[in-house]
């Protein structure tokens, strides 16, 4: 009886790929975070000297967490966590302003693709620990070298997979495109574009969390005066030593990013309502700020009034 | 609408002119002389899809025909739609003149509908969008191409209210054929180009959308190329039947059929109707048989 319950259990568990209930899959994940917890606790439990882990090398729970209101207090943390924030947004919003017109015209001509591939191919190579100096010099000291950093660190990226995105377009859909007579910019604009939009989207969500990985990278130089960041206060609490501190900006690094990846998901399912179903709130946003720029397009440029083809009868002579 | 002001008397119509013979001689609606197409000429991997193709579809007054191309698989039949409607890489052809309406095609245009065996709605594009593409493409103003397309979607037999803003992946296959039919109608094209559209489709629903294609066809009189694999499909639905012989494609015999007086299913039980299918799928397997 036992035995077969807990059979049926593992059986209903283990079923492969099952999904698995929101409710479920939340506790789960709480499930995991209290496991490391208490490993965590386990391990450095104790007197300092009878710990499995010595408190040099990794702080009990209690002693990390008491350092919080000082981190929050003195140490500005969320200025930090803003500062931070804001550079690597503007430099990826660049990325993207400059990596997204570049990549979809690659994808959609082979030709400025095969003129631009070694760049891409450098770009997605570069060492990036060698190119922060090149920054600084370039762009001097304070806010400059750490934007253009992050811009530099992911354009290349966004060429390339935005370029994928459109190639990867299946082609019936521009021979559908032309037996309805639209154009090659109409082509662009209204098929290939928005078909490959959700994979691009998907793409750069992944590509900011790496972003957001590279911003420390920048911000361990601090020269001028400017607010140092998450990355520069890592490297002040490594050279005093303050151990409790650097593990509480490891743990709320995943915390803001979770936060992040969240709105961007959110605003992938409003935008994509065809992928992710809902009602796609900002897909109609988009349509009705664009229903007024049709209009005036078609009182500036096509003042000529629009005829359909006359059926093949109307043609002929009777 | 741009009908000249014809006066009837008794059981005559005076024409607004004497009608010139460039009003009557119209140029054929298609005409393939000695097309041939190869792929990667000169390489090892040299492949002639057709070979030499020459017919000719004639403007049938008051009546677009319906023309079926029948074929064993990979003989060409998709090579001889594709240089109609223009789309690469078919065309441009490697020799001969690919005509239609009595101009060489030089690329894809909305006079040439497609409609294609896989499913091609805009996924991002509501049923409504989708009807409306080719409109869109035209600047036709919001309101007037919208009012157009609800009519289509309700002349396709889907249902105005609940399936207009549906997205595709909504919708079953059938109904996704009819969306791809309606934003093909919906441009009156004087040619409409079917690459087995209804190939996927279940035996039932096939019907269904054969009965309904004859109903629109005869509405919008344009010539419709169907390449089906069905033999039964294509004797009920052409005026004409080509088959074609094994690749590289030729054109092997043109048959006449009647036009259909009922409704598929019917249709398809009478003898002259098996006589005719017959006929031709004796063809087919001996075709196939030497290949």
């Amino acid at each position: 009886m036992n035995f077969s319950f807990l059979d049926r259990l593992l059986r209903n568990w283990l079923t492969l790929r099952k999904p698995v209930s929101r409710l479920q899959a939340i506790g789960l994940g709480v499930a995991c975070i209290l496991l490391c917890l208490t490993g965590w606790w386990l391990i450095t439990q104790g007197a300092a000297e009878s710990r499995l882990v010595g408190p040099l090398t990794l702080p009990s729970p209690a002693e990390t967490f008491s350092k919080f209101s000082e981190l929050w207090n003195d140490f500005a943390l969320t200025r930090n966590v803003l500062v931070t924030l804001r550079r690597v947004s503007i430099g990826f919003a660049l990325a993207l302003m400059v990596g997204i017109p570049i990549g979809v015209t690659a994808g959609c001509f082979p030709r400025v693709h095969a003129f631009l591939s070694p760049l891409i191919m450098i770009g997605r190579n570069v060492p990036l620990a060698a190119v922060l100096p090149l920054m600084i010099f370039i762009f001097g000291a304070g806010e400059k070298n750490k934007v253009m950093f992050i811009f530099v660190a992911s354009v290349a990226f966004v060429i390339s997979d935005a370029a994928r995105a459109i190639m990867d377009v299946s082609a019936r859909y521009i021979d559908t495109a032309y037996t309805l007579g639209a154009s090659r910019w109409q082509t662009i604009s209204k098929v290939l574009v928005p078909l490959a939009a959700p994979t691009i989207f998907s793409a750069c969500r992944q590509m900011f969390g790496l972003a957001f990985g590279y911003i420390m990278l920048a911000e361990s130089i601090k020269i001028a005066d400017e607010v140092g960041g998450l990355g520069y206060q890592i490297q002040i609490f490594q050279r005093r030593g303050f151990r409790e501190h650097i593990y509480l900006i490891i743990l709320v690094i995943p915390m803001v990013a979770l936060v992040i990846d969240q709105v961007l998901a959110w605003i992938q399912r409003q935008l994509f309502p065809h992928l992710y179903g809902g009602d796609g709130m900002l897909r109609s946003l988009v349509r009705i700020t664009l229903i007024p720029w049709e209009s005036m397009k078609s009182l500036f440029f096509y003042r000529t009034p629009v005829s359909l083809p006359s059926v093949a009868t109307e043609e002929r002579p009777k | 609408m741009s009908q000249p002001p014809a006066q009837v008397v008794g059981m005559g119509t005076v024409l607004d002119h004497v009608r010139t013979p460039q009003e009557v001689l119209r140029p054929h609606v298609v005409e393939f002389r000695n097309v041939t197409k190869t792929y990667n000429a000169g390489k090892t991997d040299e492949f002639t899809a057709i070979r030499d193709v020459t017919f000719v579809v004639e403007d049938v007054v008051e009546k677009g025909e319906f023309i079926c191309v029948l074929g064993p698989s990979g003989c060409g039949k998709s090579t001889i739609l594709r240089s109609i409607a223009g789309l690469e890489p078919q065309h441009p052809a490697t020799s001969g003149d690919v005509l239609v309406l009595g101009q060489p095609v030089v690329g894809p245009g909305s006079d040439r509908g497609m409609v294609f065996q896989d499913y091609t709605s805009f996924d991002h594009r509501t049923v409504l969008e989708n009807v409306t593409f080719g409109l869109e493409c035209l600047h036709m103003p919001r309101k007037q191409r919208d009012e157009l397309g609800r009519e289509w979607i309700h002349k396709m037999g889907l249902n105005v209210a609940t399936d207009a803003h549906k997205y595709p992946h909504e919708l079953s296959g059938g109904m996704r054929q009819r969306v791809a039919i309606a934003r093909t109608l919906i441009l009156k094209p004087r040619i409409i180009l079917m690459d087995e559209p209804f190939g996927a489709l279940d035996p039932l629903t096939r019907l269904n959308m054969q009965d309904l294609l004859v109903k629109l066809w005869k509405e919008v009189q344009a010539t419709v190329f169907f390449i089906t694999h069905s033999i039964e499909e294509a004797v009920f639905l052409g005026d004409r039947v080509y088959l074609m012989s094994n690749s590289p494609g030729t054109i092997l015999e043109e048959l006449k059929i009647e036009p259909a007086t009922s409704s598929a299913n019917e249709m398809q039980r009478q003898p002259k109707f098996l006589e005719a299918v017959y006929y031709i799928r004796d063809k087919i397997t001996k075709l196939e048989s030497n290949q």
